[in-house]
């Protein structure tokens, strides 16, 4: 079991938001190793950028950057600052982009569809959180219909004329989306769905704040406020 | 008595749809895109390409849920399938997709009936947002201000050419007319596809509530 609500984990991300943003310098650095840390303990699953190029290419882009908007600072060599201004410009970027974009997936990917949705109910957008899960639960089959579409026109000899094909597979495209929006507002108005109404006890209780969120609430403020003070 | 501009559950059925759709446009081309035009390379087809079907699909699902806001709700549900989706949550991406929904939404709560030309400006102002977004993710991710940034951007890439700065401008300014342009055709194509589609259906489109 999760340690923390969804608005636990929505709360940490804010605040990794909100620190990456107001704060700067080797700070940074204290939020990261924070974050990192929060990861380690409960949201593994959001570590997972680090093991990716992508996402160093990323932070390095950041890096990169310094020397070019530190020149006229030090020796230069071209466009470039071949100082510590320069590097510690880029190392400061790098930091923030790093900070921001983990705060972002240590939170959200401790989250299942069903939390988001408690969260939407709990906050009265019961709708909202209803069309999650339907377009959730139908990113495969619209994925797939879209394949198919094609492919039935492209062996066809459809695109022969591109535009024509072209009109004749987005038509199709949205007609099939609307007949499915048709079955699924059927489905859910035989079950008496109404998503303006309030939502279940049980999805209720899976967005209940934990005394674990009141603990990590107070952890981030007295953080939040050494760091402000301190810096 | 039922109120119009309330959302029904024919409404959230197919913000989800649209919305859904618009993400399934943002994985599988994206991907696809990702191999033809790398990361490291221009982004400038990446994004034109991605942000022109995204608004196409979007503004389309507009023709079917005349309700105010429901184009950044759209918005909404595909920038939450992205943030869930195993890729990973990228911020870039996710920040441009909702505002390009607030920005299509403008558009068309600007107006006072719906109408291709509309959709057509509000489609624009959307593409045409890939170019400010990147000064706006390089002030919020690495802390530097737009005009830092911009004349970075344009110094360097005059003297790397050996063009004159007011030439890269006129680069820009380019760049900017054909993404309003790219933008405008998918917003007018989405009006038209509704259209076509609600004919087809034989479907009655709601009235109009802005």
């Amino acid at each position: 079991m999760k340690p923390f609500s969804a608005w636990g984990y929505l709360l940490f991300t804010l605040w990794g938001v909100l620190l990456g943003l107001i704060t700067g310098g080797w700070w940074l650095a204290v939020v990261a190793i924070c974050e990192v840390g929060f990861g380690v303990l409960y949201s593994r699953e959001g570590l997972r950028p680090l093991r990716r190029f992508h996402f160093w290419l990323f932070i390095g882009t950041g890096l990169a950057l310094g020397p070019f908007l530190a020149r006229g600072t030090g020796e230069t060599l071209g466009p470039l600052s071949l100082g510590w201004t320069g590097f510690l410009t880029g190392l400061e970027m790098a930091g923030r982009a790093f900070t921001l974009t983990l705060a972002f997936t240590l939170g959200l990917s401790a989250l299942s569809l069903s939390d988001l949705m408690a969260v939407f109910d709990r906050a009265g957008m019961r709708g909202l959180g209803f069309s999650l899960g339907v377009a959730m639960n139908l990113l495969s089959t619209l994925q797939e219909m879209v394949t198919l579409t094609f492919d039935t026109i492209r062996l066809r000899g459809g695109f022969r004329r591109p535009l024509v094909g072209l009109r004749l597979f987005l038509v199709t495209l949205v007609s099939n989306t609307l007949r499915y929006g048709d079955q699924i507002v059927d489905a859910a108005t035989v079950r008496a769905f109404d998503p303006n109404a309030g939502g279940s006890v049980g999805i209720y209780a899976a967005s209940r704040w934990r005394r674990a969120d009141t603990e990590l609430s107070a952890v981030l403020l007295v953080v939040s406020l050494a760091i402000l003070f301190v810096r | 008595m039922r109120d119009d501009r309330r959302y029904q559950l024919r409404d959230w059925v197919m913000i989800g749809l649209f919305g859904a759709l618009w993400g399934v446009v943002e994985t599988t081309l994206g991907s696809y895109l990702n191999v033809v035009f790398p990361a490291f390379t221009n982004t400038f087809f990446k994004g034109l390409i991605l942000g022109s079907i995204g608004v196409g699909v979007a503004l389309t699902g507009r023709y079917f849920v005349r309700k105010r806001g429901s184009l950044v709700l759209i918005a909404v549900i595909t920038a939450l399938l992205k943030l869930l989706s195993p890729a990973g949550a990228r911020i870039g991406p996710v920040v441009a997709i909702l505002l390009q929904g607030a920005l299509m939404e403008v558009a068309l709560l600007l107006s006072r009936e719906p109408g291709a030309w509309v959709y057509a400006l509000g489609g624009a102002l959307a593409v045409a947002w890939n170019l400010p977004h990147r000064f706006l993710m390089m002030a919020v991710l690495y802390g530097r201000s737009v005009p830092e940034v911009y004349q970075m951007m344009v110094r360097d890439g005059s003297e790397m050419l050996g063009f004159d700065p007011s030439f890269a401008l006129g680069i820009i300014a380019v760049l900017l007319v054909v993404r309003l342009i790219a933008g405008g055709l998918a917003g007018w194509s989405a009006w038209r596809l509704g259209a076509a589609v609600a004919r087809r259906l034989g479907r009655r489109t709601p009235v109009a509530a802005r």
